[in-house]
């Protein structure tokens, strides 16, 4: 299993392939494993995973820049949607 | 064969000094009711291309100009060996033939009013095309530099794909022709709104982060003049289905397309670039559309990334499109040039994918034909601000 993080600052990962709870994951930067994480729960192909625990207000970061704010705390693992991120420009995903 | 960091490919010299990745006889109609002449005198003749105009008779305000430039531009592309202007009246065809004639290339008219009416112009246009077409066989392609190469960047049929594999393939390939010395141009404003101030960043002075920010915010009030609200609607509800939280998200993937390279410039719809390096051309995002405004811009070829599948070519420029899903490779396999869903898969890494992208592109630079070039799917629609009265 697979997900890509596609900048070194990130916070999140994009999965490759849809996750099972418990069962890790490889965490690929560029053409390196960097990492190695357990989904808390299941997470579908394209969506994110938590690298790093991420506390409520803090920014998600993807592409090395901020793609939104966590509303609540995120743990590493963890499925990062809509359901726990705002965005910081738009009012779209919060509707 | 093409070797890992080749950095040169086998183009045609203009007179200019400019060369072309193709060698076409275009056959440009520059209003809608000269296109029939065109498609007729490319039906008859080996190697002639139709460029077939939209609208174009009576254009007012900011289309004329735009209207304009695009036709000349398009004429005026490196991949063009000669033109045959094809137009209803003599004015507006001497006009655009003698802008195209600038480049130094071999120009002529085809003036439905003068030259005989429908049959006489099309004959005119059939002796002149297989003339043409006969020069141009004569060309041999010799070497270029990839630093000479002018890109554009574009994606449409967009899907979850499409940010984590295509379009940072496409931004390892613009990062690497940049830096070769080579030009790489992105566009659709709508696509980055949201993400504007991250690109405006990357502007190399404040007059271009100025412009590229005025741009993107007309464009979002130009849409909800007219009932759309671009960043409350954006993701879409398939986009949140398929894994995109929020409107910076989705265009940061967009952006991807740009890789890293500071904004030179930004330009408007067809208009040509100054500078060296990646720049920024405005325009809407519908592909026909904006590859029009590509080509007429001077882009030799276009990376296109799509996910859920699209088709379409521009007469002049050769398309690479590059597909990472699995599905859509299935479904619709001779429209794609470029494989990437072993990137998807997990079974290639993105510098990976990088390396095959960019010996496609130098293959395709070469002479290897693109899907949209053998199925013939070439199109243009040329960008229009208003009605005519």
């Amino acid at each position: 299993m697979k997900a890509l993080l596609m900048d070194q600052k990130d916070n999140v990962a994009v999965v490759l392939q849809k996750l099972e709870t418990g069962k890790a994951v490889d965490i690929i930067l560029g053409r390196d494993v960097v990492d190695s994480v357990t989904p808390t729960m299941e997470i579908s192909f394209g969506h994110k995973i938590a690298t790093r625990d991420i506390k409520a207000a803090d920014p998600v970061m993807k592409y090395g820049e901020v793609i939104g704010r966590a509303t609540q705390s995120i743990p590493r693992g963890a499925h990062v949607h809509v359901h726990n991120v705002i965005s910081i420009r738009g009012t779209a995903a919060q509707k | 064969m093409t070797k890992k960091n080749q950095k040169q490919f086998l183009g045609f010299r203009r007179a200019d000094g400019s060369f072309g990745v193709r060698n076409h006889v275009a056959v440009i109609s520059v209003m809608d009711n000269a296109n029939p002449v065109a498609r007729h005198i490319c039906d008859r003749v080996q190697q002639a291309v139709p460029v077939c105009a939209t609208f174009g008779r009576g254009p007012l305000g900011p289309d004329i100009e735009v209207h304009r430039r695009t036709m000349i531009g398009l004429g005026t592309n490196p991949n063009v060996y000669a033109a045959i202007v094809c137009c209803l009246e003599p004015k507006t065809a001497n006009a655009i033939a003698e802008g195209i004639a600038k480049s130094g290339k071999p120009v002529e008219t085809c003036v439905i009013q003068r030259d005989g009416g429908t049959i006489g112009a099309t004959e005119k246009g059939i002796r002149l095309a297989s003339r043409f077409a006969v020069e141009a066989s004569m060309m041999q392609r010799s070497p270029c530099d990839l630093g000479e190469l002018i890109l554009g960047l574009e994606c449409g049929g967009s899907d979850a794909t499409s940010g984590i594999a295509g379009n940072t393939v496409t931004g390892i390939v613009s990062d690497r022709v940049v830096e070769a010395g080579g030009t790489t141009i992105l566009s659709e404003p709508a696509e980055i709104l949201g993400a504007e101030h991250i690109l405006s960043r990357r502007a190399v002075n404040d007059e271009v982060a100025q412009r590229l920010v005025k741009i993107v915010k007309w464009v979002e009030e130009y849409a909800r003049s007219l009932g759309q609200d671009l960043i409350g609607s954006n993701p879409a509800p398939d986009n949140i289905a398929g894994g995109l939280t929020t409107i910076e998200e989705k265009s940061l993937g967009a952006l991807k397309k740009a890789g890293s390279s500071p904004l030179q410039e930004v330009i408007d719809y067809s208009a040509r670039p100054t500078k060296k390096g990646f720049v920024f051309m405005d325009g809407p995002a519908p592909a026909v559309e904006n590859m029009t405004g590509l080509a007429a811009s001077g882009v030799h070829m276009i990376m296109f990334y799509t996910g859920q599948g699209n088709h379409s070519g521009n007469p002049i420029v050769p398309v690479i499109k590059s597909c990472g899903n699995p599905n859509t490779l299935k479904i619709m396999p001779e429209n794609f040039d470029l494989d990437l869903s072993a990137v998807i898969l997990g079974e290639m890494d993105l510098p990976g994918a990088g390396d095959i992208a960019m010996e496609r592109l130098l293959q395709v630079a070469s002479g290897r034909l693109t899907a949209s070039e053998v199925l013939r799917q070439g199109e243009i629609a040329v960008s229009r601000y208003a009605l005519c009265t």
